[in-house]
């Protein structure tokens, strides 16, 4: 909970890592943040979970220089990215990113850049689990 | 010795996640994927992304391999 980039199995709370974040500065003026959740679907298919897998060091690595750019691209208070890995069940949270900044348009703005690059450059894998089987997810924009 | 790892589809289509190669000298990156696409054909058809020691390298990086080294190859990333 105290680093501020995480990949892990359990659940997180969107709370606790506002609150973290407020925790290190009073001069933080705007927090947006992005929750990623697990869809009961895709396309016409029922998902009952999405099996995350990792190249755990580098994805720790890639997303501890993801939020080191944005801290520093959009001039940011501080910022928490966390990802789970293993089996989400519909309907659970995947991942979030906090981003806090003096102002509101920056951390809307490095909100939506770090999980788009985190999309593009974290390497992780999901699996949806369906009741007519499991298949690998391409990825789209 | 060369440890190889394979993850998600990939991990799949090799039916594998771990290979180890023989190391010797001047051994490339790309004579390793060379290796292994001759045996895995199809998890190759999907790998996009290399990684050697956690770093991406690409086709342009030919230094050789030290004895050791940890080679991934990859396919594009669906987190989030």
């Amino acid at each position: 909970m105290n680093d501020t980039v995480r990949l892990q199995t359990e659940d997180f709370s969107l709370d606790a890592e506002v609150a973290a974040l407020c925790a290190g500065s009073k001069r933080i003026g705007g927090i947006a943040a992005f929750l990623g959740c697990a869809r009961d679907f895709s396309g016409e298919r029922e998902v009952r979970e999405i099996a995350f897998e990792a190249y755990h060091d580098m994805a720790r690595a890639e997303l501890s220089s993801l939020r080191d750019e944005a801290i520093a691209r959009f001039n940011l208070i501080d910022a928490r990215i966390v990802h789970r890995l293993g089996t989400v069940s519909a309907g659970e949270n995947i991942v979030l990113v906090v981003a806090g900044a003096e102002h509101r348009a920056p951390a809307f703005d490095a909100c939506r850049w770090l999980i788009d690059e985190l999309k593009a450059r974290a390497p992780i894998w999901k699996k949806e689990i369906t009741p007519q089987g499991e298949s690998w997810v391409t990825p789209h924009p | 010795m060369i440890n190889v790892l394979f993850f998600g589809p990939v991990a799949e289509r090799a039916g594998a996640r771990q290979v180890n190669l023989d190391f010797r000298e001047g051994l490339r990156w790309q004579d390793v994927r060379d290796t292994l696409r001759a045996r895995h054909p199809e998890a190759f058809e999907i790998v996009s992304v290399v990684a050697v020691n956690g770093r991406r390298v690409g086709e342009q990086d030919t230094p050789p391999l030290a004895d050791g080294a940890e080679v991934v190859f990859m396919s594009a990333f669906s987190g989030g």
